[in-house]
């Protein structure tokens, strides 16, 4: 069994609303990880996602350290270095799905707008993540990684972004204050401006393929 | 559509139907166990209640797939997304 921690913590960026990013690695069930706490993966999951040079593989393989080894040796370590990334065009194409199919959801039917502005943060990120693996020579993987794009970086309010952060925050840890009508139509105004900013980058990847 | 995408919007009908069918202060903001318990705490809801249980029983349903290697999600996302969509119905019928 190996505990590692990624993320924030071990960039030494962790701010006050920061995930704990934990990760168990073990083979089957152990009842001592709580998926609340921890992400748990099988050792044969973990080296297929090396092997697809998945995102994840790389943020681990970028941004991990070793907590507790149960043989004493640094299991991520021992894999090298991820394949190639080469699915960034197929990546960017599902994410930008995602954020389509969350402002449908809001126009169609806007009852669970935390949950459809959650999403809308989460095609961001992990789009902005997967442009920056596969485009530059800079991958970002903190949550702000749409930020740090440089030139291409998302170019929204402050306002507008901290509410579809927010939102995801109440999403997945249910902390925070719930967000308000007028919000909700500040995050809105922005739905087109997002839309430009990721039609682009997904243009660029795929001209780049 | 990747199973990501899929678990996202299954995510998005289960929101849905409770929040479209529930007359609560707070909406369930997702299927995250904080994000339930802050629902049940905020709307005073009977953590005991079958609505809560179903609810708990599609949360770890959506969750179970995603740590399953590659060659056995296949077979499992078909058994977990019928069982899904049975409790989808139960869900409907709990809030009537």
């Amino acid at each position: 069994m190996h505990i590692y921690a990624f993320g924030s913590i071990s960039r030494g960026d962790i701010q006050a609303d920061s995930d704990v990013d934990l990760l168990a690695i073990v083979d089957g069930f152990d009842s001592r990880f709580s998926s609340d706490i921890y992400s748990i993966y099988s050792y044969n999951r973990l080296r297929d996602l090396w092997q697809e040079g998945n995102p994840f593989a790389w943020h681990l393989s970028l941004e991990s350290r070793l907590i507790f080894s149960s043989n004493n040796d640094d299991y991520l370590k021992s894999l090298g270095s991820p394949s190639s990334y080469n699915n960034c065009a197929r990546d960017c194409h599902r994410f930008y799905s995602l954020f389509r199919e969350a402002i449908d959801s809001i126009a169609v039917r806007p009852n669970s707008k935390v949950f459809d502005l959650s999403t809308v943060f989460l095609s961001i990120r992990n789009i902005a993540t997967c442009y920056s693996l596969g485009m530059t020579d800079q991958p970002v993987f903190s949550r702000n990684s749409a930020l740090c794009l440089g030139k291409s970086s998302l170019a929204i309010t402050s306002e507008a972004y901290d509410i579809f952060l927010r939102s995801r925050i109440l999403c997945t840890r249910g902390y925070g204050t719930n967000i308000t009508d007028r919000e909700f139509q500040v995050a809105v105004s922005q739905f087109d401006k997002i839309d430009d900013w990721m039609a682009l980058l997904t243009a660029q990847v795929k001209t780049d393929e | 559509m990747s199973e990501f995408n899929n678990r996202i919007a299954a995510q998005r009908t289960i929101l849905n139907l409770v929040n479209g069918g529930c007359s609560f202060s707070e909406e369930l903001f997702g299927l995250s166990r904080k994000a339930i318990d802050r629902w049940i705490l905020t709307n005073h809801i009977d953590s005991e209640s079958s609505l809560v249980h179903l609810i708990n029983e599609v949360s770890a349903k959506l969750f179970f797939l995603a740590n399953k290697s590659q060659e056995q999600v296949s077979e499992e996302y078909k058994t977990v997304s019928t069982e899904i969509e049975c409790l989808y119905k139960s869900i409907e019928v709990e809030i009537g």
